[in-house]
Order: C-alpha cells, then sequence, then structure tokens
C-alpha cells in the first residue's frame, strides 16, 4: 500500500450543508482522523496533532489534500455556470475501494439489472462501441461518443430516450458525467462524484450534479440521485476482492468495459494504488 | 387524489407505504422530503404537520397519520377490496398481526438505525444497535422457521398481510448495515416471496426480481 | 460414523435441501471458501466460487433464469457447467470458452446440502433422522456450539448422547450438524425424525436457541 501518489490530490471531507449548521466533522482521510470545523468561507481541516491542512470550498464541498505539493483541484467549468441548479447529494458510506466505486461510475452496461426502469431496461441491453482515450495534456480519462436506452434518464425526462454520456476522470476519485439534459439538448446535465478515501477498503462518495431543471423541485433533485447511488452501494459492497485488482488477468473485460480497461492502466501508469490490488494473479 | 405521502426515497418506513399502495395498485401524490442531507423534516413545514419530524406522513382530506403501522391499516381497510391483507373478521390472525406491527417498529430502532449509522454516518450506539438488530432478525426468523414447520410461509396466517410488509424492508435492508442474511434461510426466503408479489416495487438495496423476467440470451 | 461428533471428512453441510427451492441461490461458506449455491430449475444443485469472472461481483446475489445462473451486476449468464453463456451488453457475442466460473461438487443427503472443495462431496447418512427442523447461526467456535447441544436441558431433562453421537431431546431424536464459517461463528443445521410433530418441533427449535444462548455465553 502506498499513499504517495494519492497524498497529493485534492479530497471532499465535508459538504457546504455541514458546516453551513456549524456542524464540527469527525472524520477520515486516507487512514488518518481529520477535524472539518470553521465555517463554509473559512473552513478549517486539522489533523489528530492539531496540524492545519490546506482547505478550499469548490463545488458545494469542502476539500483538502494532506500532501506537501498538492497537484490542482479538477475544473468543472461549468459550475461557473449561474443558470445551473448545483445539488450537493450528501455522503454515502460505502465499504468497497474508493476505485472501486468510481469505477462503478464510469460504467454503463449495469444500468438495466441494478438500475431497472430508470436508467436502463431489458431487453436494451447492448452497449454500442464508444471512444476511450487518455488525454495526455490534461491527464486525464475520456470516454466519448456513449449512447443508452434509458427510461427515465434524468428527473426532467417524459419518456425513454436515448441519452448520450461522456465520462471525464481528471483524477483518480474524481469523475465527471456529461449527459444529455432533457429539458435543454444542446446542453449537457453534469453529474460528478467526489470520493473521499476513508480507508483503501472503505469511501464516503458525495454525488454532486449542477443541472438545467427548473421545474423539478429540489428534493426530488436530490432523491433521484439518492436512488441511483444507493442501488449501486449495495453492487461494491459484493465485489470480490475489495480492492480494484490492477493486474489485467484478474478480472475479465469485454468490449463494454473500455473505460474500465483504460482507467485501470492509467491508475496503474502513475502510481496512484492507493485502494488498488497490485500483486500478480 | 387518494392522498399524499411525504416521502424520503432512501428510508425503509417510506418504503413500507410505497411497497402497500403498490401491491394494493393505488396512485397517489408524493412530496419528496430532503432528509438528507438537507434534514428538512426538522422544518417548520413538516414539523407544523407532525411535531415528531418523522416520516413518512401520509395525508388524505383533513386526516394526517404519522405512524406507518396506522397507515398500513387505513390503506389496507380502505383500498383492499379483498380483504385480505388486514384480516377484520380473524381475532387471533389480526392480534398476531398487530404483535407484528409492534415488532416492526422496533426493528427500525435496531436494523434501521444501524443502517443509517453506516450508510449516512448517523449517529448512533453501533455496537449497541447491531447486536439489537441481530436479536431482532433471529426473533423473526424464529418466527418464520415456524410458520415453515407448519407448512406456511408468512407472518401471519395463509397469505401476505400488513405485518409483512412492515416487517419487510428493515429486513431487508440489514445488509446495508453490514448485517448478511446468510444465517436466515427462513427470512430469506420470505424475502424472496414478498419480493415475488405482483405489484412489487423495489428501493435502493432492495432489487427486483429478474429471474420472474422472460428469458433473454437463449 | 457418529453425526454430532467432530468427525473429518471432506465435505461440509452448508445449508437444508429444503431451504434452497428451485431457481434460487444462496451464499454458503465452506472450509473458508465464498461460495454461490444454486439450483437450476430441474432442480439440480450447483455450487461455485462466489466470485463473477467479469468484476468480481458475488453470484449470490444473482439470479436464475432456466438452466443458468445470471449476476446481478451485468447480467451475464452462465451455464450449469460454469461456462459463460451470454453478455446482455454484447447480445451477439459468443463468449470467449475462458469466461467460467469455478464450480465446486455438491450432493444432497439425509435433506442436507454437503459442499467439497475437492471433487467428491460426501454427505453423512443420518438414518432415519433427515427432517429438516432448521439452520442457524451460533456466534463461537464450532467445538462450543456443539457441547452447547449436550449442556442444555430440554424440558428440564439434559439430552441423552447416544452411541452414535445422536441425541436426544425430549425423546426426540436430533442430529446436529456443524459447519464451522470462521473461528468465532458456527452455522449449525438441526435435523430430527419424521414422526415428530409440529408443536414437538417448535420446543426443538427454543431448544435451539437455548443451546445458542449457552454456547455465546461461554465464547463472550
Ligand atoms: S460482475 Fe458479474 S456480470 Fe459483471
Ligand atoms: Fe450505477
Amino acid at each position: 500500500m502506498s499513499t504517495e501518489y494519492a497524498r497529493n490530490d485534492w479530497y471532499v471531507v465535508a459538504d457546504v450543508n455541514q458546516l453551513a449548521a456549524g456542524q464540527v466533522v469527525e472524520t477520515r482521510l486516507l487512514g488518518q482522523p481529520l477535524r472539518v470545523s470553521g465555517s463554509p468561507d473559512a473552513p478549517l481541516v486539522t489533523t489528530a496533532d492539531g496540524t492545519a491542512l490546506p482547505a478550499q470550498l469548490r463545488y458545494d464541498h469542502i476539500w483538502t489534500s494532506p500532501g506537501a505539493d498538492p497537484r490542482p483541484l479538477p475544473d468543472i467549468a461549468e459550475a461557473a455556470e449561474r443558470d445551473r441548479t448545483f445539488v450537493p447529494c450528501g455522503g454515502v458510506r460505502v465499504r468497497c475501494s474508493p476505485l472501486r466505486a468510481v469505477e462503478n461510475f464510469l460504467d454503463i452496461a449495469h444500468f438495466p439489472f441494478v438500475h431497472t426502469g430508470i436508467l436502463g431496461e431489458e431487453p436494451h441491453t447492448e452497449v454500442a462501441p464508444y471512444k476511450v482515450e487518455i488525454r495526455e495534456d490534461v491527464d486525464e480519462v475520456w470516454a466519448t461518443q456513449i449512447g443508452f436506452h434509458q427510461p427515465q434518464a434524468a428527473k426532467s425526462a417524459t419518456e425513454a430516450i436515448e441519452t448520450r454520456y461522456e465520462y471525464r476522470v481528471p483524477a483518480p476519485t474524481t469523475a465527471v458525467l456529461y449527459k444529455t439534459c432533457p429539458p435543454k439538448p444542446e446542453a449537457w446535465d453534469v453529474i460528478a462524484i467526489f470520493v473521499q478515501p476513508l480507508a483503501e477498503n472503505e469511501c464516503i462518495a458525495w454525488p454532486w450534479m449542477a443541472l438545467y431543471d427548473e421545474v423539478t423541485p429540489y428534493a426530488d433533485l436530490v432523491q433521484f440521485q439518492q436512488e441511483i447511488f444507493l442501488q449501486d452501494r449495495s453492487i461494491l459492497e459484493n465485489q470480490k476482492p475489495t480492492l480494484l485488482p490492477l493486474d489485467p488477468r484478474l478480472e475479465i473485460p469485454t468490449r463494454c468495459d473500455l473505460t474500465s480497461v483504460v482507467y485501470r492502466r492509467w491508475l496503474k501508469r502513475k502510481g496512484a494504488t492507493y485502494g488498488a490490488l497490485t500483486t500478480a494473479a | 387524489m387518494t392522498f399524499k405521502l411525504y416521502n424520503y426515497v432512501l428510508s425503509g418506513n417510506c418504503y413500507k407505504i410505497r411497497l402497500m399502495a403498490a401491491l394494493l395498485d393505488v396512485a397517489y401524490e408524493t412530496i419528496a422530503v430532503d432528509f438528507y442531507p438537507g434534514f428538512e423534516h426538522r422544518s417548520p413545514g413538516i414539523l407544523a404537520l407532525n411535531p415528531a419530524g418523522t416520516l413518512p406522513v401520509l395525508t388524505s382530506g383533513d386526516m394526517v397519520l404519522t405512524e406507518t403501522q396506522a397507515m398500513l391499516t387505513w390503506l389496507a381497510l380502505t383500498y383492499d377490496v379483498t380483504g385480505t391483507w388486514y384480516p377484520v373478521d380473524d381475532p387471533e390472525r389480526l392480534a398476531t398481526i398487530t404483535e407484528w406491527l409492534g415488532f416492526a417498529g422496533r426493528l427500525s430502532q435496531s436494523a434501521g438505525l444501524a443502517r443509517l449509522h453506516d450508510m449516512l454516518n448517523w449517529p448512533a450506539d453501533e455496537k449497541a444497535v447491531k447486536a439489537a438488530a441481530i436479536s431482532d432478525l433471529r426473533t423473526l426468523e424464529l418466527h418464520l422457521n415456524d410458520r415453515v414447520l407448519e407448512g406456511g410461509l408468512w407472518i401471519a396466517g395463509d397469505g401476505p398481510t400488513i405485518a409483512d410488509i412492515a416487517c419487510f424492508p428493515y429486513t431487508a435492508l440489514s445488509p446495508d448495515a453490514g448485517l448478511e442474511h446468510d444465517g436466515y434461510p427462513a427470512i430469506r426466503n420470505w424475502l424472496y416471496a414478498v419480493r415475488a408479489l405482483p405489484g412489487f416495487v423495489a428501493m435502493p438495496g432492495i432489487h427486483y426480481l429478474h429471474d420472474l423476467k422472460e428469458t433473454s440470451g437463449d | 460414523m457418529g453425526v454430532g461428533v467432530g468427525v473429518r471428512m471432506n465435505s461440509v453441510a452448508v445449508g437444508l435441501s429444503r431451504d434452497l427451492a428451485p431457481k434460487r441461490v444462496m451464499r454458503a461458506v465452506a472450509y473458508g471458501h465464498d461460495l454461490a449455491v444454486w439450483r437450476d430449475g430441474e432442480n439440480g444443485l450447483h455450487a461455485w466460487d462466489n466470485r463473477c469472472p467479469h468484476r468480481g461481483m458475488r453470484l449470490s446475489h444473482g439470479f436464475v433464469r432456466g438452466d443458468r445462473l445470471a449476476c446481478l451486476y451485468h447480467g451475464w449468464q452462465y451455464r450449469k457447467d460454469g461456462g459463460c453463456a451470454y453478455i446482455p451488453a454484447h447480445p451477439g457475442l459468443e463468449p470467449p470458452e475462458t469466461i467460467r466460473a469455478q464450480t465446486y461438487s455438491v450432493i444432497e443427503k439425509s435433506g442436507v446440502i454437503w459442499v467439497s472443495t475437492g471433487n467428491d462431496a460426501q454427505g453423512v447418512d443420518t438414518g432415519p433422522v433427515s427432517e429438516p427442523l432448521r439452520s442457524l447461526t451460533f456466534f463461537c467456535a464450532e467445538a462450543i456450539a456443539r457441547a452447547a447441544f449436550e449442556d442444555t436441558p430440554f424440558a428440564g431433562n439434559l439430552p441423552q448422547v447416544e452411541s452414535t453421537g445422536r441425541l436426544v431431546a425430549g425423546g426426540h431424536p436430533v442430529a446436529v450438524l456443524a459447519n464451522p464459517v470462521t473461528e468465532s461463528e458456527t452455522l449449525i443445521h438441526v435435523l430430527t425424525s419424521a414422526g415428530v410433530g409440529i408443536a414437538a418441533k417448535k420446543a426443538l427449535s427454543r431448544w435451539c436457541e437455548a443451546a445458542r444462548s449457552v454456547a455465546e455465553r461461554q465464547a463472550a
């Protein structure tokens, strides 16, 4: 196990609602206990021995990094578009590797079986070919040209549609989904997942959305996303091994798993192995 | 409109009402309450309706119900044309049903709270609630195994009643708190039977029975 | 050969036949291996490594369609021999032969499902004492669980221990089978004989719970 790479990324450790309500959050990051306090505008993150870590408010969440020289926090340009509705969906604890949680977020083939009647439905199970690349200039994984038949793609969807998807992985534990916006076809809805690694085998997932939807009540938006993520939770807690295998011989992918294959390769290449199984088959 | 349900999608108690209404094929209106992360059940609007601040809340006309057992009883008496979900003409069976409705209330304090703790970091004495949850699962297993020995399956009598619906969610969701069903075969088979009921609806943590669909892939 | 004594054999009791209907799957542990045990539509029994070769999902969460076990995560379907037959994301694709679930040997005997991690599962013949009573988990080691049955009175009297290792509680013959799940968890299966009435069976079921209390108090 190595935290060397992981230490220099930024991680969500609380959301804006918690600090706005005056909560002091006792949590963990990469196995170390942390305390999050202060206000949304002046958040304070301290370790067990009282050392203050850098802290910032971005995308309605409080982020920190324990490393000496953190890489930049991923930029999500849509966060600046003020006519979007921003929805932090709360943290959900999952007994799985933080990397397995991200990989599940990048997967579409499970929609008919795990998100039945919402994001997918038999017999519409086929995954058409799509494109995956590592964009070397920004060091991000991108999956594009994805289409899938969805019974209810979003709360704002009134009928089944062929949804377009693009996935972007700007950091090992941060993933962003750009997806057809039913009421505004020229724009993308943005759904991100910020994964807080509590330990190698336990994490908190913080889903966040930036949507164009002026009709749906806010609570419905939150619950739509929570319903979907909690359907994944019971899957994630039953994958074996708990850690994400990086040796390609340990699990057998097929064509539709290209995003997962490239994500694993990218992690291995970077040495981003916190939460990964690195021993050979 | 039949009734309004102030609803939280991840709540097992709210799910009892959604499930019962689906099985009775009753349409209704839901009002989403942002229980987490918004703590909206503690907002003045909800507290005015239900001073206890619990979910769900069911309203119909001037009637406001805040206890799921009462809601299940009302739903069955109002919409169950078969009269089987809450069989008022059978005192002993009705008493058994009421007994297990009480048990269902305890279960939400044990298995239900353990789940909120593990899933949403809810404050709870983890060891104590999980021990209580195991004790409750054992109580249900003993009873359901008795039913199997009698040639039965359901909690009370020969068919499903509101007692089954009341006990179903937090039993089915106990793996969310790491309490698996492996050592509870009678519970496992009873859970399957509930999921196989016509009109069944799922919730996160409880999947649809894909085996009931037509075979694909041949 | 005694039932209820720690007999060394190559197979372990993972459940009662009664409790696994056709087209159902359950999780089981045998000698530390996590297994999915399932029945196809024709009542055939199968025990597999509880891990989908695709992305590691526990197959015990899956579902049975006809004579195939399907994984809940992406719906991959596996034939009775463990080979992958169908990948829903690519309906036209013939899955390569290399995709297969690891299978174990499993049989039914005395109304009990027995699994071996070798290739020749055997069961214990419990003779007429093969009427299923129940399975239940004890949070203690196997030896403590077994001993507790001998130390727990039924209707005021300690059970008799027969030379076969079987117990007689309140006049009712009882066979106790144990599957050590971990050092501190034991899955117990209890059988009695067909002539025992429902009321007596319920009483025996409560006696099992009393034995569990004795065992768990001792283990604590
Ligand atoms: S993990 Fe089993 S089908 Fe994908
Ligand atoms: Fe998912």
